[in-house]
């Protein structure tokens, strides 16, 4: 089976914010939770770089490891998704998680956190496939439908990337190897610019 | 709740604005040179803090330890106990003989109160910490906020009882003794122990259930509301489960000694009054 | 665009000057990051912000507001004293090439330095970037062109191309990038003061032509007019209209405005937005149709506004004209949801309201089909007639045919076709031209020679030399009856042109000919109805450089400047400086659009940039005494003001503070959220930008100076 990943080229991320207005009205994420945004460094500065950041869908993902009611799961495809009839709201997965993925609504009682909210790959959720309840508490099942995750749907400089692993890594395997063979590779302005 | 629930949401908000007006929070790195490692590294650090040192040891520490040393503690210290009632038993003090007044009404409200509302935490934090045993979902959920609730009733008798009790809780040299021949439990003989108002294992219990539960409060109060930054946060949930596996263990020694192990112990909570025989025994320094 | 988003894949090097496609215009960022990393295209963006472009460039120039003109002289004067010019090209297609030069020559790279603040080895370093990397797409926006010497700045532009040959090439061309997906449709209806449709001017041959195409009597229109000669006197600009209304300047018509339709425009994109509140309340009629209130419906303090609840693009349909000159079709997704109207229902019922719908409607019998059919019939000039609305549906049903290179569909119904038949498109079986002015291709095949328009020959005022301004001997589209230049196509049909000829015969003789009806001519370098015939660097109107306004002092104040004076030489003081020391400019941000009704009441994109600041840089902020994130007044020199978080980021230098233009509903610091209709405030309010941007307008288009005003900072 495909294992799903993204990839986001930061040499084509130009900071629009586009994947995370579509994903926000795609899947009517309230305002508030990201399950995807974009982070700049050095804004305004030279060497400038953005990033689309979401829930990665790791292999070994440390959420799954310290969620302490289960609650989150990895489907055969490498989909990393939360049942939020069990998340609790602790938290622990935003602790684990080296991306700052998952998200948390406002819960009703005593200003908890409400069960987190995070990437689902527009993938749905455990509830069953096309249901009113999915839609309602995940967003969007595209992946069911056979298309591809919004936001990398969405992005206009095909920065970023979602998909099979071995077809996401032929994209970008390209793309390096075509700016490796001139001046955008790194480093070579530096060393063989002619001043 | 709601400012510290902004919180959550700043910290996950700081990176949203990148490229608007909250964007030179994260110009502090100066350019990024170099491989794309070390712009990845930075950008992870952005998000996630030091998730390499405090991520990380959380992941492992979450997941590999801390449920099972909870395990451990809630099967070994019962365990224990249960060998230790089989063979040694409880001690029996002459409940109808002289009784001598101990406790004060203020005393006893103050640690009923404590009582019940420590019990609820320590046992909706193990429902918390064994949250998949349950299956999650609203047990688990009404447990936290249980366990939330708990904790703020617990502040004022914990208060009070750290003020009502402090001066004899001061660890005194006896206490070394006491705690060398381990109160006298080991012996089924009646000999006199080195105690005053309270022995070294209720000092040490007092000092964990008052320093100690006003430490777990305010970690506490931090991880509901991720009040902090995420490093603090993960630093705060390590340090409120480690302490957690102590009061635990503390506990359910309490929950033994006073109920199982001197019998009728109970009764001095509810009454006020301990045996003379007991309090010469287990309290031999005790000046009435 | 003289080239297409697609095309500038195919570009060796890129420069932008005053354009910030990552926020303005993100979708073309795809072609040009193509064009970076498959071809190792330099990317040069000259602007005086580092801005998200700036971030993808190779080289970023920053420059001093409103000094391209002298930037882009001084790149030609590089190019030509090192002989990197394209010889050839301008030889045989450019005119007026030795009186460029003679201006030129001034424009030394230390000269431009002293102007602009880029450094002369930049300067030299960019030249030679762009000698060696040929084609290059060249790109401007708003930048370019909102200054009071807008029109000259664009055409230097025009001539760096002309100059390196880059014009009529793939990868090459100037690349004007239009906002959404219909703005250069609107440029070419000319929804403008000085214009009928397609650019046809306001002549009564004009006027006749349009009425020929819409079948109706010209006397008849000349008769919906109080005075005739006002029906060739352009209107009141899309700028300035408000002066029009608040009769406090000299005005030259008989009475003042009085009513105002505002269709699908939040007017703070205007400059001077104050003054255009001021007019809100004088009108005695001001009908606002947009999907969302705009700010006129917090602005205004008498009750003489009427809201038209309008249908977004997602509820109605037709054809629609992209930046890359490509007609598109754009269907209904939905009906209008709620109370509102789509624009055809509006208008529809305002014309029959107005009783002239017999007239109107003549050829319009299915909306919008109709509408697409009759502007295509007179459309001549730039060549709409070939789009047929069933042609613009079978391109848009066979999107998956056309290649993303060529634009050229491959086989399938469209076969050969460039997609959306970019105009002109001259006839049913016109391919559409991909490249304007491109001479490797047959006519009728989409290629194209430079237009013949101002006459077969010239003698220049400044030299006195007389030269043939069509194109030389042997320089012609491929198959061309004439081998080399030739002039415009007349009495084809008698008394008629090309332009004019309804019947479309001249326009199929011309293409059968292998010849463009329009012409052959030469690019020109001087244009001798301009007040600087070949385009010089002057100081805004405003200028922080008053050393320099000496030596490039602006226009002469300019009289009945459509339905107004204007004012430069009167308006251009030295002194200014002193008290108003910063140099104020703005732009977009790429979360809202325009005046920003819309997105700012998106609650997702309202949460993205839920305030309005000004982005200053920190030591600038330091010095004057306030903090990020502490409220500041910027006030102008005509005394308006407004109440702003200040954002400390080293986009902007230490002289310049850049405001995004997007923001409304508070106004010189007092909040008017409450005044929005119940329940329809936005999410975001904010001061507008444009209440502090100052005086000045293009001595030609008349549009605003919002790119290089002066202002002053205080802490709030």
């Amino acid at each position: 089976m495909a294992r799903l990943k993204f990839l986001c080229d930061t040499e084509r991320c130009i900071d629009c914010s586009g994947c995370v207005v579509a994903c926000k009205e795609g899947n009517h994420v309230p305002v508030g939770v990201n399950r995807r945004r974009v982070i700049t460094l050095d804004s305004g500065k030279p060497g400038e770089k953005s990033i689309s950041v979401s829930c990665m869908h790791c292999a070994d993902a440390p959420c799954i490891a310290v969620c302490p009611v289960d609650a989150i799961y990895q489907r055969d495809d490498g989909v990393v998704l939360v049942n939020k009839k069990t998340c609790i709201g602790c938290g622990y997965c935003f602790m684990a998680c080296p991306f700052g993925a998952p998200q948390f609504p406002k819960g009703e009682v005593f200003g908890a956190r409400g069960a987190m909210d995070k990437c689902t790959f527009c993938a749905g959720g455990p509830e069953e496939t096309f249901s009113a309840e999915e839609k309602h508490l995940y967003g969007q099942n595209r992946i069911a439908e056979g298309k591809v995750p919004l936001c990398a749907g969405m992005c206009a400089t095909k920065a970023l990337l979602a998909g099979d692993a071995d077809v996401v890594a032929d994209v970008y395997r390209e793309r390096v190897f075509q700016r490796g063979s001139g001046s955008n590779a790194w480093g070579w302005s530096k060393a063989y610019d002619k001043k | 709740m709601q400012r510290r629930f902004s919180s959550v949401v700043l910290i996950a908000l700081t990176v949203l604005f990148a490229g608007s007006a909250f964007a030179g929070e994260l110009q502090a790195g100066g350019a990024v040179t170099g491989s794309s490692a070390d712009y990845y590294g930075q950008l992870i650090n952005v998000i996630t803090g030091n998730w390499q040192e405090y991520g990380q040891l959380f992941t492992l520490l979450q997941s590999q330890w801390f449920s099972k040393i909870f395990l451990v503690v809630i099967t070994a210290v019962p365990a224990v106990f249960l060998l230790h009632y089989l063979i040694i038993g409880a001690k029996h003090f002459d409940h109808d003989g002289e009784q001598i007044y101990f406790f004060s009404l203020f005393a006893r409200i103050v640690h009923f109160v404590a009582a019940i509302s420590f019990s609820l935490l320590v046992i909706t934090g193990l429902m918390i910490i064994f949250g998949s045993f349950f299956g999650g979902g609203m047990i688990i959920r009404t447990a936290r906020y249980v366990h939330l609730v708990s904790a703020m009733v617990f502040a004022l008798p914990g208060l009070l009882m750290f003020v009502m009790w402090l001066k004899e809780m001061l660890p005194q040299f006896h206490d070394i003794k006491w705690i060398f021949i381990l109160g006298g439990y080991l012996s089924k003989k009646k000999k006199p122990v080195p105690a005053a108002k309270f022995n070294a294992g209720q000092k040490m219990y007092f000092w964990f259930a008052t320093l100690g539960g006003g430490i777990m409060a305010y970690t506490g109060y931090i991880i509901w509301g991720f009040g902090a930054t995420v490093d603090t946060v993960r630093i705060y949930t390590m340090l409120h489960n480690a302490l957690g596996i102590g009061i635990v263990a503390f506990y359910l020694t309490h929950v033994y000694m006073s109920v199982f192990a001197i019998a009728g112990s109970l009764e001095s909570m509810k009454t006020g009054y301990k045996p003379k025989d007991e309090v010469d025994i287990l309290h031999s320094l005790y000046k009435y | 665009m003289t080239n297409s988003l697609n095309d500038m894949r195919h570009a060796k090097s890129l420069i932008f000057i005053g354009s910030n496609a990552p926020e303005a215009h993100p979708i073309s960022m795809q072609h040009i990051l193509h064009a970076k990393e498959k071809n190792n295209a330099p990317i040069i963006v000259v602007d005086p912000r580092r801005t998200k472009l700036a971030a993808k460039a190779t080289d970023f120039v920053r420059i001093r507001p409103g000094t391209d003109a002298a930037f882009m002289l001084g790149l030609i004067n590089v190019i030509t004293t090192n002989g990197w010019e394209d010889k050839e090209f301008i030889r045989t297609r450019v005119s007026g090439y030795e009186e460029l030069l003679a201006v030129t020559k001034d424009y030394t790279p230390e000269a431009v330095e002293e102007i602009t603040g880029i450094s002369a080895e930049q300067t030299r370093h960019v030249a030679k970037v762009l000698a060696e990397n040929r084609p290059t797409s060249l790109t401007w926006c708003m930048g370019g062109t909102q200054h009071s010497i807008g029109s000259s700045i664009t055409r230097t532009f025009c001539l760096l191309q002309l100059v390196l040959g880059n014009m009529g090439k793939s990868g090459g061309g100037t690349n004007i990038f239009r906002g959404h997906d219909n703005v250069q449709g609107a440029t070419d209806m000319c929804v403008l003061a000085d214009n009928l449709p397609a650019y046809y001017g306001l002549a009564e041959g004009s006027w006749k032509h349009w009425c020929r195409v819409w079948d109706v009597d010209y006397e008849w229109i000349k008769s919906r007019f109080p005075k005739p000669e006002l029906m060739q006197l352009p209107g009141f600009s899309l700028a300035r209209w408000y002066e029009g209304v608040l009769g406090e300047e000299k005005l030259y018509q008989d009475t003042p405005l009085k009513a105002m339709i505002q269709w699908g425009c939040g007017a703070n994109s205007n400059s001077q937005y104050n003054r255009v509140v001021q007019a809100y309340n004088k009108l005695e009629l001001l009908v606002v149709v947009d999907p969302f209130p705009t700010m006129a419906a917090a602005a205004c303090d008498t009750d003489n506004i009427y809201l038209l609840p309008s249908a977004s693009q997602y509820e109605t349909s037709g054809s629609v004209t992209s930046t890359s000159r490509q007609i598109q079709w754009r269907h209904k997704v939905v009906d209008p949801v709620h109370n509102s109207k789509d624009d055809y229902q509006i208008m529809e019922l305002l014309v029959n309201k107005l009783g002239f719908a017999d007239k109107f409607y003549k050829n319009i019998k299915q909306v919008p089909e109709d509408l697409t059919r009759e502007l295509g019939r007179g459309a001549l000039t730039i060549g709409y007639n070939g789009q047929t609305p069933e042609r613009i549906k079978k391109h848009m049903e066979n999107w998956h045919t056309f290649d993303i290179d060529s634009l050229q569909a491959i086989g399938g119904p469209c076969d050969g076709d460039y997609y959306g038949m970019p105009w002109p498109c001259w006839t049913d079986e016109h391919p559409g031209t991909p490249i304007l002015y491109d001479i490797s291709k047959p006519v009728a095949k989409g290629g194209l020679p430079f237009r013949n328009r101002f006459g077969n020959e010239k003698t220049y005022d400044s030299s006195g030399r007389t030269e043939n301004q069509l194109a030389a001997k042997g320089v012609c589209n491929p198959g061309s009856e004439v081998e080399g230049g030739y002039s415009e196509f007349a009495e084809i049909v008698p008394g008629t042109n090309w332009k004019t000829d309804l019947s479309q015969k001249t326009l199929k003789v011309a293409i059968a000919r292998g010849m463009a009806p329009f012409g052959n001519a030469r690019a020109r370098c001087v244009v001798w109805n301009f007040p600087d015939q070949v385009p010089i660097h002057r100081e805004p109107l405003h200028s922080p450089r008053p050393d320099l306004i000496a030596k490039y002092p602006t226009y002469k104040d300019k009289q009945k400047h459509y339905r107004l004076d204007t004012r430069f030489e009167s308006e251009q003081n030295p002194e200014l400086v002193k008290e108003f020391p910063y140099v104020i400019t703005t732009g977009r941000m790429v979360e809202h659009m325009g005046a920003g009704a819309e997105t700012r009441s998106n609650q997702y994109l309202a949460e993205l940039q839920p305030e309005m600041y000004a982005e200053i840089n920190p030591r600038l902020g330091n010095n004057l005494g306030f903090r990020d994130g502490d409220m500041v007044w910027i006030e102008s020199p005509e005394g308006s003001k407004i109440k702003v978080k200040a954002f400390f980021t080293e986009r902007v230098d230490e002289k310049t503070i850049f405001l995004p233009y997007h923001f409304a509903g508070v106004l010189m610091g007092e909040s008017l959220i409450d005044k929005y209709p119940e329940g329809h405030a936005p999410y975001v309010v904010g001061e507008c930008g444009n209440v502090v941007t100052n005086y000045g307008y293009d001595i030609i288009t008349q549009i605003q100076a919002t790119k290089d005003g002066l202002c002053k900072v205080s802490k709030a």
